[in-house]
């Protein structure tokens, strides 16, 4: 019985967890060059209906969608960096407004397009032939679709741009020292717009897995703070990569196990167990910050606009 | 970086973004604007309001609904029909409430996101009074406005300590707190408050003791006059108390302000509180104004509309009441263009998000220059 429960657990962990772990990462690329992104949900949002939108237009191709998804994050981005960027607007005000202009942009299409409760197949499982039908193992590890297996490719990939090459050197250089990567011939207006398309990109990827690989049906505000969740995932993991897929990896585990516990017959009022992920964000944020003293790689000109002119 | 040398000796060209032609032509330069004339910040400001609602006009024109009809909708019918003016006010006042609430945490530069929570909270223990009788009957409409008032500044009491005491984001904590509000709301209205009488999720109908009574014209009721009042209050506040002058410290320089022994802390708890009791009231003025009940999905959207009119007001109180009169109307015309034109009520959400978007870009006019460099 609690094996069972266990491996049943364990086995919808990396479902949950993937959405959580590509919008930290692509909150990290976008934060790592200097720009703070408030505007992950709406990100989310769209990549989620995008992939919807893609299925239920261009037939059952949940490749197709999933990069559709990735493509209207970015989309959505551009929007976004000529604000922050180029107009220099309040970063806080752009991200909030731009999650809100995604609330109702998605609301209206998704509606005005009949794409509202309109379940489709979406991602399947891949078969890996005997290992899928070993007892235990075989569930956790081996009954997973292709971008639960992509997502630690990407994160080592990520970790390796940011860390290792010159991109990332000049990306950490304009979100850490933006006047001096400027003296040094870096463009920050192309960091930064480059950055966050790519960033966006891999929330807007987040979305679509949300609404592709997991409900198989678009629903208004899907994403259900997810987006802000990520956000906090990229203060608790300091900016550094592995430690994003950790966070994710621990949310992933508390949302697979909401629906688990009412199932397993243990009674606790519904809406309280709906709480968790939120009060669980919380607590993760308050013992971030009261850890000092960890080597932390956050971004020292996050959230500020770079004018030459104003040095 | 090995770069660094000889880049430094290059004449500066004006603007990341302009890429310096090859053959001289000239290009736009972009200067820091040191002092912007009120002139220009109101045009500037006029310009991103137009440039917005042009945007806004045309999704809803490509959504389908006529130039006629929305000239119809959002400005014939509210100018010319007594009970549209009289929708767009009691539409108002809530709005100006939490527009109100939103300005003041903005005013010490700490960022409210969880208004829809605490007013979802101030609702909760209104209705509660409501519902337990608690008090004798005269008073029980100003138990339940003391009650909202409190529930509001409570929910809004761990985001500032956690940021005063350990500089927690209240960002996140803010909004985090919304989505427990929210599930908190639910299980009450699925569990042990769901109305007896029609077993629907919203509370029993409040008593009319319980109501903000109907003061005589059309069907205008005392929340109106009760945000009036809060506004004017807070106007005296902001211009002529010394608490306004705190605030205008600890949002502008609290450092200097903490060196001149000035209570910094204190201010800023004062102003979030206050700033979460005033979202506590907005949800009671809606409860017992307009709904006469707690119901599900009373507070969504009011939270972006507050942050929205405050950000249009530049957080001052008497910007709030006009602000939260164009929202107002938004928001009225947005209810008929859903039942007349099946626009979705996200429209109206979509068409806020433009409006802030396209003010706060306008504002780069004020604070930048642009000149042609021969």
């Amino acid at each position: 019985m609690l094996i069972d429960f266990l491996v049943n657990w364990l086995a919808a962990v990396p479902e949950f967890a993937v959405p959580f772990a590509l919008a930290a990462l692509g909150l990290l690329v976008i934060e790592k060059a200097g720009v703070l992104s408030l505007g992950a949900e709406g990100f989310m949002l769209v990549g989620a209906l995008a992939g919807i939108g893609a299925i239920l237009g261009l037939g059952d191709h949940p490749a197709i969608a999933l990069a559709a998804a990735a493509a209207a994050g970015a989309a959505l981005s551009l929007l976004f960096s000529l604000l922050v960027v180029t107009l220099r607007v309040n970063q806080v005000i752009a991200g909030l407004g731009l999650v809100f202009l995604a609330q109702g942009l998605t609301g209206l299409v998704g509606t005005t397009q009949g794409w509202v409760n309109r379940p489709i197949g979406g991602l399947s499982a891949l078969s890996f032939g005997p290992l899928s039908e070993l007892p235990v193992v075989g569930p956790i590890l081996f009954r997973h679709d292709a971008v639960v297996y992509l997502t630690v490719p990407v994160f080592a990939l990520a970790a390796w741009i940011l860390g290792r090459s010159m991109v990332g050197l000049r990306l950490r250089a304009v979100g850490d020292g933006p006047d001096a990567a400027d003296a040094a011939g870096v463009s920050i207006g192309l960091m930064r717009f480059g950055a966050t398309a790519a960033g966006a990109a891999l929330v807007g990827l987040a979305g679509g897995y949300l609404s592709v690989g997991i409900a198989r049906i678009w629903i208004e505000g899907m994403s259900g703070g997810r987006g802000w969740i990520a956000i906090a995932l990229v203060i608790f993991a300091r900016w550094q990569p592995w430690r994003a897929l950790a966070g994710a990896v621990l949310f992933g585990a508390i949302e697979a196990l909401i629906p688990r516990v009412a199932a397993a017959g243990i009674q606790v009022p519904q809406y309280f167990v709906g709480m968790i992920p939120y009060l669980a964000t919380l607590g993760v944020m308050i013992w971030t910050c009261t850890r000092s003293g960890s080597r932390s790689l956050e971004p020292r000109a996050l959230g500020l606009a770079h004018a030459r002119e104003d040095r | 970086m090995s770069e660094i040398s000889p880049a430094l000796h290059r004449p500066l060209p004006a603007a990341a973004a302009t890429a310096p032609g090859r053959r001289r032509r000239g290009r736009l330069g972009v200067e820091i604007r040191q002092h912007a004339s009120a002139r220009l910040q109101a045009a500037a400001l006029a310009g991103g309001l137009a440039a917005g609602i042009a945007c806004a006009c045309a999704i809803l024109v490509g959504a389908g609904v006529g130039l006629a009809d929305l000239a119809q909708e959002f400005v014939v019918s509210i100018l010319t029909s007594p009970e549209s003016l009289a929708a767009v006010l009691i539409q108002a006042a809530p709005l100006a409430i939490v527009g109100l609430g939103a300005a003041f945490a903005f005013r010490v530069r700490f960022w409210n996101i969880g208004l829809e929570g605490q007013m979802i909270i101030g609702a909760v223990l209104a209705t509660a009074v409501s519902l337990a009788d608690l008090g004798p009957e005269p008073v029980r409409l100003i138990l339940m406005a003391c009650a909202a008032a409190l529930g509001g500044a409570a929910w809004m009491l761990a985001p500032v300590l956690l940021r005063l005491r350990i500089r927690l984001n209240e960002i996140i904590s803010t909004l985090l707190l919304n989505y427990v509000a929210l599930n908190l709301l639910l299980h009450l209205l699925y569990g042990p408050w769901r109305d007896p009488a029609t077993s629907f999720p919203n509370s029993a109908l409040f008593d009319a003791s319980e109501r903000l009574a109907e003061i005589g014209w059309q069907n205008l009721n005392w929340g109106l006059p009760l945000a009036l009042a809060l506004v004017l209050a807070g106007a005296w506040l902001v211009g002529g108390s010394r608490v306004g002058f705190l605030m205008r410290v600890a949002g502008d320089n609290p450092r200097m302000g903490r060196a001149l022994g000035l209570p910094m802390t204190g201010t800023v708890l004062a102003a979030t509180l206050l700033s979460g009791a005033l979202a506590g009231m907005a949800g009671f003025v809606i409860c017992a104004g307009a709904e006469h009940r707690l119901t599900q999905s009373f507070a969504t959207g009011y939270g972006f509309s507050g942050i929205l009119i405050a950000f249009l007001a530049r957080n001052t109180p008497l910007g709030v009441l006009v602000a939260a009169s164009l929202v107002g109307v938004l928001f009225v015309a947005g209810q008929s263009l859903q039942v007349f034109y099946q626009i979705p009520g996200s429209a109206v959400q979509l068409i806020q998000a433009v409006i802030v978007l396209c003010v706060a870009a306008s504002d780069f006019f004020v604070r930048h220059r642009l000149r042609w460099i021969a």
